[in-house]
């Protein structure tokens, strides 16, 4: 009989159809998140302007009653489809996510690098993309349920406290802009997080470059837009091609006078690099036959 | 005495030789290159743009002084300052360093001088770069010059501050990236603006006293000088260097009687 | 110079839990190995004695000298770590010679030094190769050099064979002897019990932080009451010697296997019994082919006293 190196091989095995073969790893990273101290405190600080928000549903039916309090400010109040652009595009949520990106995102595919993991991975019937996927949808998870939750949830609470459908009859579109936003920024928020966290073993490092890139970008689109006021420049920054989509998913007028599709252009082009960088990093040994 | 200087100087010639083949200096240097590719676009725009109003000097005074000031220092002094400690924790080569015949404190104080002077080398010829490429038509200005050294050795002492500050951070602290962030953006952020004393209890603002009063057209624009009420450059310094020197030895004192304990 | 690592009730809790708990030894010139289970208290020991870690409770000094937080006592002690972590965008050549000049040696010594322990590693023709790119072997004869590199007094070894082929754990197992040799003290913790054996006699055994046993591994056997000695010899006419001794008191217990002709005596006399079976042997003229104890070596002892 023969003794042969079996050592990491890839899966020679034929694959099986399973039905969600990404899971198990997906699973694995939201769990892992939830065990950091930070994350659960940054998670539950995301969370506050939806309170905000939902309170000035509530507040908008109830007019009359807090007129007393708002003084003019009533104009704020109006629940219309800006509302929600102004809750999904916010500054704090935007940085809420990047945040939480930083404590739960950094190490998805970092430490994966830093410990040989990704042998492992492809020694089981596991696809390169299901393994990708699985990483992704742990960030799917938590954007989803900071950005399509709440907007679903906006609109259950204003029918249920409009005490009619009206608001429906008049933006019967809003449920798939806010759905339609809610993947746009969750697709985005996978492809960045994971191509910077395929950028380096060090989860130190990867925390600082996601944290870096979001912030330098807007912070070099102020310095040419002070110096130059041409509103292109706001397509350097990743925050305001955020906000330019979100603008136009809720029919809103955009801050920056360019066509919206050239910021979503951008964002596609930053997942686009992403997938080319994750083809090329993800990859299990080479064995030689 | 000279046993410690002896120390601290071979830890230092270890860590330069090290740093100078590490993949994070050469992102780093081009991290604070962006400062110096903003100045090229900036300048090319300008010249190939007929009747422009940018003036070069301004950009440079107002806008990347301020970023250099606001952002690229607090950036590279976290991720250097709190590497010092972790980076031989996570990486486990710690032991290398404290079973050598070294005193603790040395190779806390080796490290944040190599480190040091790599950021400064970084910020410097960022800033010279900057210059050079915003000043093109008037390099032989001594007073440009003159104020463009004032301000590179504001920075110069801004590192060494937040530098010895995230040291200390990340001798006792497993987060200190985290804290180190909410520190930066959220703290001196914040704080260098509120009114009378409390802003004194920022290091921004002893930077910032040290800045000439901006003006720009006769005007004070710059939201450098923004709700600013600055301490004497005498105090300034004084208290800069004061907070670097108390920084630098609490780090060397935690660094000396904290155990690390590698995860394994 | 010889040198004593000495502890005195030193223990270790991290947190509730006991690491180390009042070890009191004494560790003198020679090779003494350290062996224990996994989760024992041999890494938490080599870490105080190294002064990775401070004593909760009592001291651990070199020469009289406390080891934590008492830099000049590195100077005449070397420590391989278990962990593989090294400056990984050094050469082998950048890192011994960039660790000698931390010693304070001038470039020319540092350079000598480091070529010297390149050569007893035999990383020489690797030395202007990066780190990352060596193999496990050659991280882990680095990982020696370094140790050595300095010629300390004081050798402490955490697992300084692992990963290596046959021919390098020979040459090293070689090596920590003629340091022994030279009058150095050598602690060499190790799992692979055949390795401490080929290395020394004389052995700590650690167990739940506490120190089970210590001294030549023979004499920590004689003193093992609770298992008898296992003596078994081999001959044509292994049921006439085995009915020999049915009716001697000091042996517990006879079988016959698993070698063909071969029968296992039980004793808690081993002396007596020798002398026994020399007599028959020579009274009775029988041709013996071969006698072995299975249990007088490291693996009974550990397997009995750890309670396995």
């Amino acid at each position: 009989m023969t003794i042969s190196e079996q050592g990491y091989l890839h899966w020679k095995g034929t694959f099986v159809e399973r039905t969600f073969p990404w899971w198990p790893i997906a699973r694995l990273g939201i769990r892992l998140a939830f065990k950091r101290k930070f994350f659960k405190f940054a998670f539950s600080l995301s969370f506050l302007p939806v309170f905000f928000f939902l309170a000035g549903i509530y507040v908008s039916e109830r007019l009359d009653d807090f007129q007393s309090m708002l003084k003019g400010a009533d104009r704020f109040l109006k629940v219309d489809p800006a509302y929600f652009k102004n809750y999904f595009t916010s500054e704090f949520l935007l940085f809420m996510m990047v945040m939480l990106m930083v404590l739960a995102g950094a190490g998805l595919i970092a430490d994966d690098l830093k410990h040989n993991s990704l042998q492992l991975y492809f020694a089981r019937p596991l696809r390169k993309r299901d393994y990708i996927l699985g990483k992704m949808v742990t960030v799917f998870f938590f954007v989803l349920l900071l950005t399509l939750v709440p907007g679903l949830l906006f609109i259950l609470f204003k029918l249920l406290f409009s005490g009619s459908f009206a608001f429906l009859a008049e933006f019967p579109w809003l449920p798939l802009s806010v759905l339609g936003f809610s993947l746009c920024l969750t697709l985005f928020f996978g492809f960045y997080t994971l191509l910077i966290s395929s950028l380096n073993r060090n989860r130190r490092y990867v925390s600082i470059l996601l944290f870096l890139v979001y912030i330098f970008s807007d912070v070099f689109f102020g310095i040419f837009y002070g110096i130059f006021h041409n509103p292109y420049f706001s397509l350097l920054s990743i925050k305001s091609n955020l906000q330019q989509v979100g603008a136009a998913f809720f029919k809103v007028k955009r801050a920056y006078d360019i066509p919206w599709i050239y910021s979503f252009l951008v964002l596609a082009g930053i997942a686009v690099v992403s997938a080319l960088v994750l083809r090329r990093k993800v990859r299990s040994v080479e064995v030689i036959k | 005495m000279t046993m410690i200087y002896a120390a601290i100087r071979s830890v230092f010639v270890f860590f330069l030789f090290i740093g100078r083949k590490a993949r994070k200096t050469r992102l780093f240097f081009l991290i604070s290159g962006l400062p110096v590719v903003a100045a090229l676009i900036i300048q090319t725009t300008r010249v190939f743009t007929a009747g422009s109003s940018v003036d070069g000097p301004a950009v440079f005074t107002v806008i990347l002084m301020a970023f250099n000031l606001q952002f690229l220092i607090l950036v590279l002094a976290l991720f250097y300052g709190t590497s010092i400690c972790s980076e031989e924790v996570e990486g486990k080569t710690l032991t290398y360093l404290t079973t050598r015949p070294l005193p603790k404190p040395a190779i806390i104080l080796g490290k944040y001088a190599a480190s040091a002077l790599f950021l400064i080398l970084m910020v410097a010829t960022s800033v010279v770069a900057a210059f050079v490429i915003l000043h093109i038509d008037r390099l032989f200005d001594a007073g440009a010059w003159l104020a463009m050294l004032r301000g590179l050795g504001v920075l110069a002492l801004g590192l060494a501050c937040y530098l010895a500050f995230f040291t200390m951070i990340g001798t006792f602290l497993k987060k200190s990236i985290l804290f180190g962030l909410f520190f930066c953006f959220g703290w001196e952020s914040v704080v260098q603006y509120f009114p009378g004393t409390t802003q004194k209890f920022t290091i921004m603002h002893y930077l910032k006293s040290l800045l000439p009063a901006v003006t720009l057209g006769g005007e004070k624009l710059s939201f450098l000088v923004f709700r600013l009420e600055p301490s004497s450059a005498a105090a300034s310094i004084t208290t800069l260097l004061v907070l670097t020197a108390v920084f630098l030895a609490l780090a060397g004192l935690i660094f000396s009687r904290k155990e690390y304990l590698f995860d394994d | 110079m010889t040198a004593f690592i000495r502890t005195e009730g030193l223990s270790k809790w991290y947190g509730n839990v006991l690491g180390l708990s009042d070890v009191t030894l004494e560790i003198g010139p020679g090779i003494t190995g350290l062996l224990g289970p996994n989760g024992a208290g041999k890494s938490t020991f080599l870490k105080l004695i190294t002064g990775q870690m401070k004593p909760s409770i009592g001291r651990a000094t070199i020469d009289g000298r406390d080891i934590w937080n008492q830099y000049p006592v590195f100077k005449r002690l070397g420590f391989c770590p278990e962990q593989d972590a090294f400056y990984e965008e050094m050469t082998g050549w950048e890192f011994l010679r960039r660790l000698l000049g931390l010693h304070g040696f001038p470039r020319a010594e540092s350079d000598s030094r480091a070529e010297e322990a390149l050569r007893f590693v035999e990383l020489s023709g690797d030395k202007d190769r990066l780190i990352r790119g060596y193999s496990r072997g050659m991280r882990q004869r680095l990982k020696f050099a370094q140790a050595i590199a300095h010629d300390p007094e004081i050798m402490i070894l955490d697992e300084p064979l692992n990963g290596l082929d046959p021919l390098s754990k020979r040459k090293v197992i070689r090596l920590i002897k003629e340091y022994k040799d030279a009058g150095k003290t050598i602690i060499v913790s190790s799992h692979v019990l055949p390795e401490i054996e080929a290395l020394t006699r004389t052995i700590v055994l650690v167990h739940q932080g506490k120190i089970l046993a210590r001294g030549d591994i023979h004499d920590i056997r004689d003193l093992i009451d609770k298992h008898p000695h296992m003596i078994s010899v081999k001959t044509h006419d292994s049921r006439n010697l085995a009915a020999s001794f049915v009716g001697e008191p000091t042996v517990s217990n006879i079988r016959f296997g698993p070698a063909p002709d071969a029968v296992v005596f039980e004793t808690k006399d081993r002396d007596r019994f020798f002398a026994l079976l020399m007599r028959l042997i020579a009274e009775r003229k029988i041709e013996v082919e071969e006698i072995t104890s299975p249990d007088d070596n490291l693996q009974a002892v550990f397997d009995y006293l750890i309670g396995k």
